[in-house]
């Protein structure tokens, strides 16, 4: 009950601040859509208004099924990453769902300022971003470092198993060397 | 002969139940909001606010508030459903409806207030987005057919809520019932000076269908996907259900 009250709310909270996202669904108002999340479905009916209404549903007209490749590159690629779900059904609704959910756009500092008032908010979403940029540039950096080094000095660093062969083919090699030392001596030579 | 009812623990003729209820609404009805607050430590806010939570409500929409009482759900519902929407609040005790009326008027709302029976509702069929009934059908004669009647009023698609006391989880039952039979009284005495109908309180909870005899009900009565949470260890239960 929980998960789809939040669901619905979360929705229709970002529909609302993306200026013609409820209005592109209007024309598919009464059309059903789940959200197949695997061990829960949120169904949801498009009302009159375009917003999302939770429903009780048979069948929906749309399914959408996040899968693991969407979860995984969500962080890194945004709402690009919405292609990797799962979509069935009416292609005309599944166009605009996803034309929609690329459009929408969580205006934080509109939220922000109902609690603390517009020049805080204004501050506090400023240095959420900063914090955000920052922590992104740390995380780029990080990678790029951590490529720079597979790439140009992972092979320059003997490996623990070449160190390993190599000192047992030293050991190899000075055995034969004691070897042919004792023939040599037996030969007289 | 008239078939018989429970009010509390006692038994009493049907006919005889919605005045008897009625006279425990009439003489709480000044201390209502002030004994919620002290018997639930507050809590009944959390609880009311996660029912509104629930009902999904936008603005435009109708909303039938059933045994509104001092209107606090209908003041949380008008923020949703803003000035292009509708909540109706109703009651069937007039002192009830009267301190919510009130109420509003005081906060410069005038929602529609209606005192009607919330086995009769005088309302269109198919006509509002949401009902919600929070400890009022523990209340009614014939529950069955409140929730039919709610059913009713509801759009296809709408939703009930039924915010109502229900079965403590079982390990906390003997410190409820301490609370409920020792305590509860002694407070309405205290605040109210009324000892008897928060006896009538506690007993009436008891004899409220648990949170699956609930569901079954609201399935029975048409509702589909009938899901329940339960708020404070189940001493109060959310359910919900939807009109196909």
């Amino acid at each position: 009950m929980i998960a789809e009250g939040l669901a619905e709310k979360g929705l229709n909270h970002l529909l609302r601040q993306s200026p013609g996202a409820a209005e592109a669904l209007v024309r598919h108002s009464g059309q059903s859509v789940r959200l197949d999340l695997g061990v829960r479905q949120l169904d949801f009916r498009i009302a009159a208004d375009g917003y999302f209404s939770e429903a009780a549903i048979d069948v929906p007209d749309a399914t959408i099924r996040p899968t693991t490749r969407l979860f995984t590159r969500l962080p890194f690629f945004g709402k690009s990453a919405l292609r990797d779900a799962d979509y069935q059904g009416d292609p005309a609704l599944l166009a605009t769902l996803d034309r929609v959910f690329k459009q929408l756009a969580w205006d934080v500092e509109a939220d922000l300022a109902q609690w603390v008032g517009d020049a805080a908010a204004h501050r506090l979403h400023d240095f959420g971003q900063t914090a955000l940029a920052q922590l992104g540039g740390a995380w780029r950096a990080l990678g790029r470092n951590a490529s720079e080094y597979m790439v140009e000095e992972a092979d320059m660093m003997a490996r623990r198993v070449d160190v390993a062969r190599f000192n047992a083919e030293v050991d190899e090699l000075a055995d034969a060397a004691a070897r042919l030392e004792a023939r040599l001596n037996r030969l007289g030579l | 002969m008239d078939k018989t009812t429970h009010f509390g623990y006692q038994q009493v003729a049907e006919s005889e139940k919605a005045a008897k209820v009625a006279d425990v609404f009439h003489s709480v009805a000044a201390k209502y909001d002030v004994m919620n607050d002290l018997m639930s430590a507050g809590l009944h806010r959390l609880w009311k606010r996660f029912t509104v939570a629930q009902a999904g409500l936008r603005p435009g929409m109708k909303v039938l508030d059933v045994a509104g009482g001092t209107a606090d759900l209908t003041r949380l519902f008008l923020k949703e459903v803003g000035d292009t929407g509708t909540v109706v609040l109703t009651d069937i005790n007039h002192s009830m409806l009267s301190e919510g009326r009130d109420r509003m008027l005081n906060e410069g709302k005038t929602p529609p207030t209606v005192q009607c029976d919330g086995e009769k509702l005088p309302f269109p069929d198919n006509y509002f987005d949401a009902v919600c009934v929070a400890f009022g059908l523990r209340n009614m004669t014939h529950k069955d057919q409140a929730l039919a009647e709610m059913n009713r009023v509801l759009k296809p698609g709408g939703r009930l809520l039924v915010l109502e006391f229900s079965k403590v989880w079982k390990p906390l039952e003997p410190a409820y019932d301490l609370y409920s039979f020792k305590l509860l009284p002694f407070m309405g005495k205290l605040v109210a000076n009324d000892p008897g109908s928060y006896q009538y309180l506690a007993e009436s909870i008891r004899m409220h269908p648990g949170q699956e005899e609930l569901k079954t009900m609201m399935e029975t009565a048409g509702f589909a996907k009938v899901r329940y949470h339960n708020l404070t260890a189940g001493v109060v239960a959310l359910h919900r259900g939807f009109k196909l």
